[in-house]
């Protein structure tokens, strides 16, 4: 049997993960090619392809309830399962001031216990019939998701339809996930990735919502009260404020009919405008945490960019792709590649519904930190300064289209696609056009979009690693003025990221 | 709160019973994987699955060499050779191999495991002939230079920083095979050690890539929108001209005695949470075993109803986490249970509680319901492992590969329909016994474990 039969519980599926190599693109250096095993290999050039097949995107459809809810419908018989998932337009960013932690401790709470089944009974009756059921929050968005075979799509609506309306929040499971996740920030509080996600996230955004810690803090874990999650619950989990969709092997009417019969009765609700805050300008700030047993550092580079809805969302997105992402990847060729710095290298744009950031990334050995950190930022000086080559384009822009045909294979993605276009408000007809998107972006309009938007003088750095090693380099490279912080001090409330007031006991 | 259950339904929730919301008596079934096997003459396996729902292809070449086939000094070289595989080969320049697949839209890696490395390329349907005109390149002429061997080290080296050695917990995996296997291989870690990354040679490549990269140590499988006729050719035309190799690939590798007493290890880790690990000795992939002790790793601890998640997690709050695993290889290996002391809690109550779970398999077994609801479990696996053509690539080679027998891809769903309660209670007698047990206590503070340096 393939399958590895591990649950990981929680959030440790890192700890069961196979040693997975990562292969990337690279520079083309010239060298002869010693003897080889099979001597008379004929010198060659690529095939040709064959006949491209026309690709399309999949067929879907979206309805609209009475009430509200958006549906996403996506017919897919390969598998005799259904993915049912729903999301509702809030999370992290609608934690009132010092109750972070709100959305996701509602999330975490609302598969334990709902409508008359208690936690272990919603358990047993998802565990029993092989599915899946999970929820969780992001940025901008709460979420329930299932799994199940065909033949269970209705127990999957019946019991999403409990955990989204109607979550009990009985006060002794609030005190068990409440002690799990204090003792899962205690974990992410000594990981480093987790640490310089965060530092780096409030140094761009700082107090806006998006900069502030999703997953809570002891001191607002541990003041959230019952009244609070019923209070987030009411206001948000609204139909008229929620996205469902139903994913695979049933067909639209027997979709519908489910979805009438178990989400038709859910009552809209007045949802709460989100209170604008702007995101501040980007200044250059240097945060080194300093671990001592760390034998890497995390390298974290960016500042602020834009939200989704920019009109300009897709060359900016080109040219971060050229500095960071997959495809033609200049961090990568000049860490990796030509340095040898680091196993991995990349830059990504962040655009949620009110603001974005783009944030470069990589690890590396403690001592090669300042070096590493002065490449980051010559690329986006580079970026900035210099027009993108045409074939560099080009390259970004043929993996695009040609992996658009990977992208529509499983039902999921067809309805991510499509869940994510309606929940951007974005235009569902654009989906199909996606090629022609691409490739209306030129050399000259990256080089627009990177002189305004690219700030290199402007970073903010966050260097998390043992920090003796490698300050002493920093000056060299032209960020001697930064601030050091032990990590079991990193306190992401205070503006100086240092904890005032001692730890307190556990 | 709103109630709109019935009377009736109330009543039968008080009673503890769900059953009745249930309309699956039998796990559903899976659709079968239609595939096709040929052998090359020179040894090479070749598999084609068609699938044109979508115009994709997806093409797997699985060298049959892993960590295990590693000797003592030289762990990390199966993976390290993975490496070197994309450095270029007569037709194809250094570290193009990947950005040639990213031009036309595809995705290209690989991964090494104990027992096998994969190279995978999902690409647009047309380009299927540049897949197989590159792997068949590497297969045959790859380039092995000191230079580039050199900074590949490197890079493989801050692969291990990354994945072991930096993030809390990342020892993990590495200190419980370590302190299980007392010769196997499976003791060493996929990755290897620092040490033995540095005194590798260049000698030590070629003469792995001469010894394992042959043609009757690999499986191709393709699946995806392809014309059999045009696959079969294409085959032909780029992989038969690789000779046979002149020597049997050696399968020389250390069996592991069974133990005869239990062992117990006490380690320091700088780690936010102390960790428990309670291990035994399990049979490999595919032995009759192995299909009950399957069973009980998903009564063990897949999903909330599973017992060691309730009892450790939900009801005590003793852990953070907890897992259990049956890591079935190609060779015997370890059945284990992990868990993440939490705060104020003990590893004593820990490691009890998780023994406790071990005892109660052996003493009772488990019960229908339970036997019912890892069918159900595994029908769901197998049906959402083959969403996608690179997943049922996966399954096919493993069936192929590991083990040795390709009509288990869709065999061993009936093979799990037939275990029954006794089965599992007697394979949990024969091996949950504590003469084979490992109870493995990782406290936080002190320094780093010596073990691979």
């Amino acid at each position: 049997m393939r399958l590895k039969a591990i649950a990981t519980l929680g959030v440790f599926s890192a700890l069961t993960a196979l040693v997975a190599a990562q292969a990337v693109p690279g520079l083309a250096f010239q060298q002869a090619a010693p003897g080889a095993r099979v001597s008379n290999w004929p010198r060659e050039s690529p095939p040709r392809p064959l006949p491209a097949h026309s690709v399309t995107f999949p067929p879907y459809e979206i309805r609209k309830l009475a009430n509200g809810l958006q549906v996403v419908l996506v017919n897919h018989n390969e598998q005799p399962s259904v993915s049912v998932r729903l999301i509702v337009r809030a999370g992290a960013a609608q934690d009132p001031k010092d109750q972070y932690g709100l959305a996701m401790l509602t999330a975490t709470l609302l598969d334990q216990g709902a409508g008359n089944r208690s936690a272990g009974q919603i358990a047993d009756t998802i565990d029993f019939i092989g599915g899946m059921l999970g929820t969780g929050a992001g940025s901008d968005l709460s979420f329930v998701n299932a799994v199940v075979m065909k033949d269970s799509y209705d127990v999957a609506l019946e019991l999403m339809a409990d955990v989204v309306q109607r979550p009990t929040f009985a006060q002794d499971e609030i005190e068990r996930q409440r002690q799990q996740a204090l003792s899962a920030l205690k974990v992410s509080t000594d990981d480093p990735e987790a640490v310089a996600g965060q530092v780096i996230d409030r140094l761009i955004y700082g107090f806006h919502p998006y900069g502030m810690p999703g997953a809570g803090t002891t001191s607002s874990l541990a003041a959230l009260t019952r009244a609070d999650f019923v209070d987030f619950h009411k206001k948000y989990f609204v139909p008229n404020n929620a996205l469902l969709a139903v994913v695979g092997d049933i067909g639209a009417a027997e979709a519908m009919a489910g979805i009438e019969k178990f989400f038709g009765g859910w009552k809209p609700g007045d949802v709460p405008a989100q209170s604008v805050t702007e995101a501040p300008q980007a200044t250059k700030r240097v945060i080194v945490i300093d671990k001592k047993d760390a034998v890497q550092t995390e390298i974290r580079v960016g500042h602020i960019a834009i939200p989704r809805k920019h009109n300009d969302y897709e060359a900016i997105d080109q040219a971060v792709k050229i500095l960071g992402g997959e495809g033609a990847n200049r961090l990568q060729q000049v860490l990796r590649s030509q340095r040898q710095l680091t196993y991995g290298a990349s830059a990504d744009l962040d655009t949620y519904k009110l603001a974005g950031a783009v944030i470069a990334e990589t690890d590396t050995q403690t001592s090669k930190t300042a070096e590493a950190l002065r490449v980051i930022v010559d690329e986006f000086s580079r970026l900035q300064r210099e027009r993108v080559y045409d074939d560099e384009l080009a390259g970004a822009q043929d993996y695009m289209v040609g992996h658009f045909p990977l992208t529509i294979e499983v039902p999921d993605a067809i309805a991510t696609q499509v869940l994510n276009q309606l929940f951007y408000e974005l235009p569902v007809e654009d989906l199909p056009k996606y090629r022609e998107r691409v490739l209306r972006v030129t050399p000259d309009e990256i080089q627009r979009v990177a002189r305004w938007f690219i700030r290199p003088a402007q970073l903010s750095v966050v260097l998390v690693g043992n920090a003796d090693e490698f300050v002493n380099d920093l000056k060299g490279v032209g960020f001697g003025d930064y601030e050091r912080i032990p990590i079991e001090n990193v306190d992401l409330l205070s503006v100086d990221f240092q904890r005032r007031a001692p730890a307190r006991p556990e | 709160m709103m109630r709109r259950l019935s009377i009736a339904f109330l009543a039968l929730v008080a009673l503890g019973t769900v059953l009745w919301l249930v309309p699956l008596q039998a796990a559903i079934r899976p659709p079968k994987l239609e595939y096709q096997r040929l052998v090359l003459p020179n040894g090479m396996v070749v598999v084609l699955h068609q699938d044109k729902s979508t115009p994709i292809v997806h093409v797997e070449l699985w060298y049959h060499v892993g960590s295990k086939n590693e000797k003592p000094g030289r762990t990390g070289f199966a993976h390290f050779f993975e490496h070197m595989m994309f450095k270029g080969s007569k037709n194809v320049d250094p570290e193009q191999h990947t950005s040639i697949i990213a031009s036309v839209g595809g995705q290209a890696n690989a991964y090494t495991n104990e027992d096998t490395t994969v190279f995978w390329q999902t690409i647009p349907a047309q380009y299927l002939p540049l897949a197989l005109w590159m792997e068949a390149d590497r297969m045959a002429t790859l380039r092995i230079d000191e230079k580039p061997f050199v900074a590949e080290r490197e890079v493989v080296k801050e692969e291990r920083r990354m994945r072991i050695e930096n993030p809390p917990f990342g020892l993990l995996n590495e200190l419980i095979t370590f302190h299980a296997f007392d010769v196997h291989p499976y003791k060493h870690p996929v990755i290897g050690s620092m040490n033995d990354l540095n005194a590798a040679t260049i000698d030590d490549v070629r003469d792995f890539y001469n010894t394992y990269y042959v043609p009757d140590n690999a499986t191709l499988l393709i699946a995806g929108d392809f014309e059999t006729d045009n696959v079969v050719s294409l085959v032909n035309q780029y992989f038969a001209r690789i000779p046979k190799s002149s020597t049997p690939v050696p399968r020389d590798i250390p069996k592991e005695p069974m133990h005869t007493k239990e062992r117990r290890v006490n380690l320091e880790q700088p780690w936010p949470l102390p960790a428990v690990v309670v291990a035994y000795q399990a049979p490999y992939n595919g032995h009759p075993d192995s299909y009950p002790m399957f069973v009980m790793s998903k009564t063990l601890s897949d999903g909330q109803t599973s017992r060691i998640y309730r009892k450790l997690v939900y009801e005590t709050g003793l852990a953070l986490t907890a897992f259990g695993s049956s890591s079935f290889q190609e060779d015997p290996g370890i059945f284990y249970a992990v868990a993440l002391v939490n705060p104020g809690k003990s590893p004593d109550e820990v490691e009890k509680a998780l023994i406790a779970e071990f005892d109660k398999l052996k003493a009772d077994g488990i019960t229908d319901r339970e036997l019912q609801r890892a069918k159900n479990q595994f029908s769901r696996d197998y049906i959402l492992s083959r969403l996608s053509i690179k997943e049922k690539a996966s399954q096919m080679g493993h069936a192929e590969v590991i083990q040795k027998d390709m009509a288990t891809a869709d065999g061993e769903f009936d093979t799990f329909l037939k275990v029954t309660t006794d089965d599992v209670k007697r394979a949990a007698r024969q091996y949950f016994i504590p003469e084979r047990r490992m109870v493995m206590r990782i406290m936080p503070k002190g320094g780093v474990e010596e073990v691979a340096k």
